[in-house]
């Protein structure tokens, strides 16, 4: 984090630390940059105002991942206890079960999530005729809506081992599905796939608005040259989708021991219990329902730490690689 | 995506913006074409079939007995047809007041995070200014790192925002996800000779961003647009924490009642008084599908509207020429 | 949300906590959005006039109430209970995610003049954060109905104090609720159609269950589709009611609750039943009934509604054979509850004394709490003291006077049936007052006559009663009004989240795959690992310690 500060700050004339550069004088390069710049400035100033108010003021709560939780003394009074916690959660024999889970429910989402969009763009992107396409892409964005609630109950009646749709259209195919629902094989493509039908459609919209951005004569110019459809895909859409396809990646690489809580817990039963124990729920059980704040703000302060860094090593790869970047 | 033709001056784009329509492009009919167009014709086939059929559940669901759902006897038509779920959905007074919330929180936070956000995007997206990057880390720090809910719980308070309808609009206005989405795209689909065009005219950041960038960003705005919506119609986190009066709670509180209902009996069948109250069980239950047609229809309707941008050619083509 | 400004005296703990120089910074920061907040100021703070001064007080109540009970202001009995106590109750209505706010709601110090709601506040949320609420020890002179029933019910008094002696929440009792919450069903039809004696042993079960299976027991042509065994969904994180811990009553060992976490006691020793030998036995017992396809295909993975609806069979055709229910209509529905009989324990050997689960319904804890901070404590000690009269008792779990309960004399009342004839009464009881969730005390004295479903279980607990009298509620029932210190609740709940993360996976396991022979050592084993014994021994230090 601090290096990549540094990194920055030495690219980056950012005005009142890197004064001092040639013979200008610091004020001069601050007050050369605001008469240029200052509408800019005047365009940012809602959002900075806004973030530094809602997400840096209470950022003083993180302290309490190094201390007690101590009521009588207000949220930032109880005792230093510093990587207690910390430790009290690496020696938890659940530990490396509940970052496995987390990291193979998550990445496979973020793998199997980040590509189906960009497919299913190419896919509609391809569909001739202007009604059918919105038809295909209303129809592939409304699961977007469905509450997990329902997400949940649905896949209970159709993954139901004696009466739902699956088993027994596998059954007709001949094919012993077994209790889907209960397998502990079965859990992380279960949730995948429920995860991917739902959002693929809804995440799609971004590459579609990429996609619309292409000028239309190099298709035209394209045809002339002879190119095949599977060739324009290639070589125009493609092209035209990576720098969103690089910004999404990275964050969602900042995501990677994000397993979404409410669907795997309520995904959550006594037999698939060794798969779908995740650091979300278990920090759920430990923090909410029994009321150990410090406990869970750690769990979750590390679960933030491992996604940043997963986001700044994907940053910095990006920008050597592709030259696209967040910062 | 360099191009290495001359700028040319933005006023000359304006009336290609009406010629949008992607010229049709027809291949000619190779076996190559036509295998390709079997094979799209079957993906989007099975596209349709895999989302067109649980929406279709839902529907039949809605309108079914709650019993022949749960014992796998709905598949394609309804049976024991009755509309019970939605007379005690619609009837149920809460959902209106809720609409009436969510429709104002929604279109009062949808514009301001619009006017807060893009500009910013815009700004960031600017090469030549110089602190973008630190000013990038500062908000996608915020993305990960936060003070938990009981800071926030005692900022609102002190800022007189517990209870009071602009928590829904104001702590929300700046979503760093959409923050960055948006400056990607100004950065890649905006070419930068026509700022160096405009520049030249004397024009300022300012009169660019609103009477260029905007123009010319319609499938961004609009995406960003929808993103905002969603979320602000999809809210219920900040009803449920920071706000007490049940007048002021958006639709997606009631509905969230309704549906917990259902986990209510499986939770408290004993530990609430030991009755789990049989037609109180069914009653959740049909509810739970009719909810997702009632909460989900205006979100629909509002799609189309919305839809024209992403067609092809909404960005001026001729301006990469 | 602006409150009438504290007086300092009424603000203990909470208040007087040391941020300045967070508050610095958030007074800053309220600087910077000040303007656009500005316009909120008018339309914010504009419902809080009111406060002792003026007469009549106002008070803010947040009830936590099932999500079928229509809005509190359509209930008249709230306004009877406003003119007693002489307030106006401006009511916050909670249904659904309340751990979550609860949880934001305490830590940041900030409770409603009064809470109501079952077990709303915990003792284990009371051990941290108790110095929110009003000690109501130091107020008894003022609740005269609390008082007597202090004094009236067994136990009523010591669910209310904490270890420090304070009492912050106030339980609820009522009477003619039965002892035990679940009850054991069988298709007696099956039963004689297949000319059947009712089983009394495991293995006499074993022969029912199976003949409900190869035969057509419903006798509607199709010899498959019966389930002859079926049980409520068991949560990852405890045991309840309805779910095969009931099983354990065969075997003698007496829980509570339906299990909960495992911890029991008998004969004044706590164990864990999760890790005892008559588990073992019940879960053999499984293991072989579901090898032989006895049990539910989906019972491990299946929702509340689908267990519910499964159990509704269809039209007169039941579906399955064995089960737990509250009573027999809820359980199976109003067509097919005639069908089944309720039965005694099932023995896991000939001899045993059989057990049953004790459950503490007519007593409930936490029911409702005046907030330390209330700047109209006199009043919010009227109106609690308002919520325990008799009349009002009844109607809070009941319903309104007139409309679904009708006073017959003087302390004599009758329940009436549900106007809406296609409800059920615990179903309409929730729908049109408190139910459960308020506070009240139905004394021992007040004749009712109950509703249906009520009268329902009570009848279909007879098989029950004779195990239910081999358990000592002295000796073998953990004392709900036990309370610890939030540094013991803390490891016992570590402790316990592993534990129930091996211990569920291993019951759904072992019925499922079987192996319980083989594996049942290792299993036990990998409890004590996990702390099992530090947990039973602090459980048995609290319980010697109340005892003593």
């Amino acid at each position: 984090m601090a290096l990549t500060l540094g990194e920055t700050a030495e690219k980056v004339p950012v005005p009142p630390v890197a004064g001092g550069r040639r013979r200008r004088p610091p004020g001069a390069v601050v007050s050369d940059h605001l008469r240029s710049r200052w509408q800019l400035w005047l365009m940012l100033a809602p959002a900075i105002a806004l973030t530094v108010v809602f997400a840096y003021v209470p950022m003083y709560g993180l302290q309490l991942a190094f201390r007690e939780f101590d009521f009588a003394q207000g949220l930032t009074g109880g005792d230093w206890v510093g990587l207690a916690y910390f430790r009290q959660f690496f020696a938890s024999p659940l530990f490396w079960d509940l970052l496995r889970n987390t990291v193979a429910i998550s990445l496979t989402t973020l793998v199997v999530g980040f590509v189906a969009p960009i497919a299913l763009a190419l896919v509609v992107n391809q569909v001739v005729g202007r009604r059918r396409k919105r038809f295909l892409q209303t129809a592939t964005y409304l699961p977007h809506f469905i509450s997990i609630v329902v997400v949940v109950g649905m896949l209970q009646v159709f993954l139901n081992p004696a009466t739902g749709v699956l088993p027994r259209s596998l059954g007709l195919l001949g094919v012993e599905g077994g209790n889907l629902l209960g397998s502990t094989s079965a859990f992380v493509p279960v949730y995948v796939i429920s995860e991917v039908w739902q959002h693929c459609g809804w995440n799609s919209i971004i590459y579609l608005a990429a996609l619309a951005s292409v000028d239309p004569q190099l298709y035209e110019a394209a045809r002339v040259d002879g190119a095949s459809r599977a060739q324009t895909v290639r070589h125009i859409d493609l092209p035209a989708l990576v720098p969103t396809m690089i910004v999404l990646l990275i964050l969602n690489m900042g995501g990677v021991l994000n397993a979404g809580f409410e669907k795997v817990f309520l995904l959550q039963n006594p037999l698939n219990l060794p798969v779908s124990e995740v650091i979300s729920t278990y920090a759920y059980k430990i923090g909410i329902l029994s009321s150990q704040f410090s406990y869970a703000t750690a769990i979750g302060l590390f679960n933030t730490l491992i996604n940043f860094v997963f986001l700044v090593v994907t940053n910095q790869v990006a920008k050597r690689v592709s030259n696209t970047s967040l910062w | 995506m360099t191009t290495t033709s001359p700028p040319r001056p933005p006023r000359r784009l304006r009336p290609a913006a009406t010629t949008t329509r992607r010229p049709r492009v027809r291949h000619p009919r190779t076996p190559g074409e036509l295998a390709f167009s079997v094979l799209l014709g079957l993906v989007c086939a099975l596209v349709l079939f895999a989302t067109l059929y649980p929406i279709w559940f839902v529907l039949i669901a809605s309108v079914s007995s709650p019993a022949a759902v749960n014992t796998g006897q709905v598949w394609v038509l309804p049976a024991e047809l009755s509309l019970f779920g939605y007379e005690q959905i619609l009837s149920d007074g809460r959902i209106w007041t809720g609409y009436r919330n969510t429709i104002l929180y929604t279109v009062v936070g949808t514009a301001l995070n619009l006017v807060v956000t893009l500009p910013a995007a815009y700004a960031l997206s600017r090469r030549e200014f110089a602190p973008r990057r630190p000013l990038m880390f500062f908000f996608a720090f915020t993305m990960f790192f936060s003070g938990g809910l009981i800071p926030q719980y005692l900022l609102y308070k002190d800022l007189g925002l517990l209870d009071n309808w602009l928590v829904f609009v104001i702590p929300s206005a700046l979503n760093v996800y959409n923050l960055i989405i948006a400056r990607a795209f100004f950065e890649h689909s905006l070419p930068e000779e026509l700022f160096e065009a405009a520049t030249l005219d004397g024009v300022s950041y300012l009169q660019f961003f609103l009477r260029i960038a905007l123009p010319l960003s319609k499938a961004i705005v609009s995406v960003i647009g929808l993103y905002y919506l969603v979320q602000h119609w999809n809210d219920f986190f900040t009803g449920l924490i920071f706000v007490r009066d049940y007048d002021k709670q958006p639709l997606q509180i009631v509905l969230r009642d309704i549906l917990l209902s259902n986990q209510a009996f499986a939770g408290g069948a004993g530990g609430a008084g030991g009755t789990g109250g049989a037609y109180g069980q069914q009653y959740a239950d049909q509810i739970k599908y009719g909810v997702i047609i009632v909460s989900t229809l205006p979100v629909l309707l509002v799609y189309p509207f919305i839809q024209k941008y992403f067609e092809k050619g909404v960005m001026i083509g001729s301006v990469k020429g | 949300m602006a409150r009438t400004p504290r007086t300092p005296s009424a603000a203990p703990g909470g208040e007087a906590r040391p941020r300045r120089s967070r508050r610095a910074l958030r007074t800053g920061a309220a600087a910077l959005v000040a303007p656009a907040l500005l316009v909120a100021g008018c339309t914010g703070g504009g419902d809080d006039e009111g406060g002792e001064a003026g007469g009549s007080s106002t008070l803010d109540v947040l009830v936590v109430k099932h999500p079928l009970t229509k809005g509190m202001d359509e209930m008249a009995w709230v306004k009877t209970l406003e003119e007693e106590a002489g307030v106006t109750l401006n009511w916050e209505e909670v249904s659904a995610d309340w751990d979550q706010k609860k949880s934001t709601m305490l830590a940041a110090g900030d409770v409603p003049d009064l809470v109501i709601g079952t077990n709303v506040i915990t003792d284990s949320d009371l051990a941290t954060y108790g110095s929110l609420f009003v000690d109501l020890s130091e107020h008894m002179d003022a609740l005269p109905n609390v008082q007597a029933m202090f004094e009236e019910v067994d136990g009523a008094e010591q669910t209310a104090t904490q270890t420090d002696g304070s009492v912050y929440a106030l339980p609820r009792w009522k009477q003619a609720w039965p002892q035990a919450i679940t009850r054991q069903y069988i298709n007696q039809q099956w039963l004689d159609a297949l000319g059947l004696e009712m089983p009394t042993t495991f293995d006499e079960l074993y022969d029912v269950l199976l003949a409900f299976k190869t035969e057509d027991a419903n006798g509607n042509g199709d010899p498959d589709d019966e389930i002859p065994l079926d049980w409520a969904p068991v949560a990852t994180t405890g045991w309840g009611y309805f779910q095969p811990s009931a099983l354990l009553g065969g075997t003698g060992l007496p829980i509570s609750g339906g299990g909960g976490t495992g911890y029991f006691v008998e004969d004044g020793t706590v164990g864990n039943w999760l890790a005892d030998e008559r588990w073992k036995e019940v879960l053999l017992f499984l293991e072989r009934a579901n090898a032989a396809g006895l049990v539910s295909t989906n019972v491990m993975t299946q929702d509340y509604s689908a267990y519910q609806s499964v159990g509704r069979g269809s039209g007169d055709d039941a579906t399955v054979g064995m089960s737990w229910g509250w009573t027999s209509s809820d359980r199976f529905g109003a067509q097919l509850a005639p069908q089944y009989a309720s039965m005694a324990p099932v023995l896991s050997e000939p001899g045993v004394e059989p057990t049953w689960s004790w459950d503490f319904e007519n007593l409930t804890p936490n029911h409702i709490l005046l907030s330390a901070q209330s700047d109209a404590i006199d009043a919010g000690l009227r109106v609690i003291d308002a919520f325990y009269d008799e009349d009002l008792s009844v109607q809070t779990l009941f319903g309104d006077e007139g409309e679904y309960v009708t006073k017959t004399g003087e302390g004599a009342y009758e329940v009436l049936p549900p106007a809406d004839g296609t409800s059920d009464p615990s179903t309409w009881k929730w729908t049109n007052s408190l139910a459960d969730a308020s506070p009240g005390w139905i004394r021992e004295e007040t004749q009712l006559v109950l509703p249906t479903d009520l009268a329902e279980a009570v009848e279909q607990s007879a098989p029950l009663e004779p195990a239910l009298a081999n358990v000592d509620p002295d000796e073998d029932v953990w004392p709900p009004y036990i309370k610890m210190s939030a540094a013991d609740l803390s490891t016992l709940s570590l402790n316990n989240t592993t534990l129930l993360n091996l211990t569920q996976n291993a019951f759904a396991q072992f019925v499922t795959n079987g192996g319980v022979e083989a594996g049942w050592d290792d299993y036990v084993a990998s409890l004590e690992a996990a702390g099992l014994q530090q947990n039973i021994d602090l459980y048995q230090q609290y319980y010697d310690a109340s005892e003593g």
